[in-house]
């Protein structure tokens, strides 16, 4: 089982990845001229920004749901992935591009975080017995 | 001839292996120089790419996905869906162990009260195995039946006899192998239809006595409740209990059919506070009851030992046991013979018991199956001259008139059964008993899982399932041209050359 004290880290990092991730969303489902801008550069206006959004807001409440923590730290750190190879390939570092970066960084390592704590709960390592054998003593008598 | 199959998983293992990382890099580009939601696909693909990696490289445990990557798991994934999808789709409504399909419909047609008439014929294998019950030509009518009545303690002519009118008994099964509301349902459902519930080696049975109706209290190898720090018998407190109105029995358990000669065990996940403290275990650790009594050394001291809580409990006692070596049962009534001394019942426990938890090797193959052995309990007893001395109840799969029928032939006086009452309030042989984490709530202390549990119609399929059992008894001895169980006996039976009775057929 998951020790209770690496379930309340799992706490922590699941707020802030969706804390962080859900501050976002005002901007772009809001079309802040930042945000369009972003999203112009990507060639995803406006449809992907709308699809983004949506996705990220559906991984912030998957994220605090109990039984869903998982799914949403994979779905979460998905979308960082795609935000990071954004930033890599079209975005650059420049200026507050950096600070977004910086932030997409955090969200991804905070939900991997989640995921390695509770990977007992993702569904298709369940089947297989991730624990090591322990070792059986001898007899005793 | 070759062995192969048309696919080789090998070779498809390491083309997947190798297509992955590739395929990662194709999207990769197609997002960065065709459009961005390339990228949709680039990133899943990124992962599998890393879980692949994982699984090949870093992870030490499973040789198959070292070597098949993320297409050995399928394998894993198939496995534990397998289970399912047997019970579900692909077992015959014959097959399954320990109870079939067509076994557990029945028992839950009766436990809805449903007619449990079928159509076309049997689904039984008829010419090898299967024990049949001779009727007779000349059937009786109902009004000639004699009412079941039982009367525990009359031989001894003690003040507190007990008198069982319903043949069935509910079969030990403790607060702790059970959850609170499946031990209420059972308690509330018999309390309805007068009939006897044993407690199982639970300590104090807080709940049984919840739902005031009759209780044979079990005491087990590790006397949960009525023990002294050293494991012995303590006196007063059974003494206590025995004084209680509703316990109207004592049940001393040396060995159970599912794991004789090991002590009673609860998994460590089934331990809460509550039952802890019932018990007066630890939590945290399995509990496993010692393999014996430590008053029960040889056949005086164990004769001596039922004849002590007979004399402390001042009730009818009785002992249960699953039978290893028939000359032992013989040497054992020898000595009560020799001591004058008997317990009020004998509970012949067949190999086949269940439980909530014991070792595999146990569970299937230690101690002698019901029907045999209870027919040689039967004939030791009568032999040695001293079968009215005492009652016989039999336990071991016995959920059916069927094959309870074949135990009343064979000299059981009533029966006991305990998945078939588990079964009449929902179970659906998940097999989850030991893990706490039963679907159906009955064998969990989960509160989400026991929410699914509603006492008052759970009560009533008890009780319907006791009713439609003691219906279809009356109609089998009807056929048979018997007025009550006493009068069924080996001759009624016809058993087919390949049963484990047939050497029986012959000793006369």
């Amino acid at each position: 089982m998951t020790s209770p004290k690496l379930k309340i880290v799992s706490w922590f990092t699941q707020i802030a990845a969706a804390a962080i991730m859900g501050q976002t969303l005002y901007f772009k489902f809001t079309a802040h001229p930042d945000s369009v801008q972003l999203f112009t550069e990507l060639g995803m206006e406006p449809h992907g920004r709308l699809i983004i959004a949506a996705l990220e807001l559906i991984a912030c409440i998957l994220l605090l749901i109990p039984s869903s923590i998982v799914y949403g730290a994979l779905l979460g750190s998905c979308l960082m992935a795609g935000a990071i190879i954004g930033h890599i390939t079209e975005l650059g570092w420049e200026g507050p591009r950096l600070e977004l970066g910086i932030l997409a960084i955090v969200v991804l390592s905070c939900c991997i975080t989640t995921l390695l704590v509770r990977h007992r709960e993702l569904p298709l390592l369940k089947a297989i017995q991730t624990d090591k054998p322990t070792q059986r003593g001898p007899r005793n008598h | 001839m070759s062995t192969k199959l048309a696919i080789n998983l090998h070779k498809l293992a390491r083309f997947t292996n190798t297509a992955i990382p590739i395929f990662t890099l194709l999207f990769f580009i197609a997002g960065w120089q065709i459009s961005f939601y390339f990228h949709f696909i680039t990133v899943p693909m990124l992962g599998l790419t890393l879980v692949n990696c994982y699984y090949l490289f870093a992870q030490r445990n499973h040789s198959l996905l070292r070597n098949f990557g993320i297409l050995g798991q399928g394998r894993y994934i198939l496995e534990s869906l397998g289970p399912e999808l047997r019970q579900y789709l692909y077992s015959g409504d014959t097959e399954e162990r320990p109870f079939n399909r067509t076994e557990r419909a029945e028992v839950y047609r009766k436990a809805n009260n449903i007619d449990s008439a079928s159509s076309f014929g049997s689904q039984n294998d008829f010419d090898a195995t299967e024990i049949k019950l001779r009727h007779s030509l000349f059937p009786i009518s109902k009004e000639r039946l004699l009412p079941y009545q039982l009367t525990f303690g009359e031989e001894r002519g003690i003040q507190n006899t007990y008198t069982l009118t319903v043949p069935f008994i509910i079969s030990g099964m403790s607060y702790g192998a059970l959850g609170k509301q499946a031990v209420r349902s059972l308690a509330r459902g018999i309390a309805q239809t007068g009939g006897l519930m044993n407690t199982g080696e639970g300590g104090y049975p807080k709940y049984h006595l919840m739902e005031n109706c009759d209780l044979a209290f079990q005491i087990g190898t590790a006397k949960f409740g009525v023990r002294h720090e050293d494991g012995t018998l303590d006196e007063q407190r059974l003494a206590a209990l025995a004084a209680k109105e509703q316990i109207k029995l004592i049940e001393l358990k040396l060995s159970q059919g599912a794991k004789p000669g090991k002590g009673g065990m609860l998994p460590k996940e089934k331990i809460t506070a509550e039952i802890s403290e019932l018990r007066g275990v630890p939590m945290g650790r399995d509990v496993v009851s010692p393999t014996h009594h430590p008053e029960c050394e040889d056949y005086p001291s164990a004769v001596a030992f039922i004849r002590r809580i007979q004399e402390v409990s001042q009730i009818p006692v009785g002992i249960k046991l699953c039978v290893g070596d028939p000359r032992q049962f013989a040497e054992l009534i020898a000595e009560m013979k020799r001591q004058d001394s008997f317990p009020d019942w004998i509970t012949i426990d067949g190999a086949e018991g269940g439980t909530g938890a014991a070792p595999k090797a146990f569970i299937d193959r230690v101690g002698m199956p019901l029907f045999p052995a209870l027919k040689l309990a039967q004939d030791i007893l009568v032999s040695a001259g001293v079968r009215q001395r005492l009652k016989l109840v039999a336990s071991g799969k016995l959920i059916n008139p069927g094959s309870q029928i074949i135990a009343f032939c064979l000299g059981a006086d009533a029966i006991a059964t305990a998945r078939g009452f588990m079964l009449s309030i929902g179970c659906i042989q998940a097999m989850q008993c030991g893990s706490n984490t039963c679907p159906v709530g009955i064998t969990s202390h989960n509160p989400r899982l026991e929410r699914g549990i509603d006492i008052a119609d759970k009560a009533l399929r008890v009780a319907n399932y006791i009713h439609s059992l003691e219906h279809d008894l009356d109609e089998l001895l009807c056929a048979t041209g018997v007025r009550c169980v006493r009068e069924l006996s080996f001759e009624h039976l016809y058993v087919p050359l390949e049963s484990a009775l047939y050497p029986f057929t012959h000793r006369n």
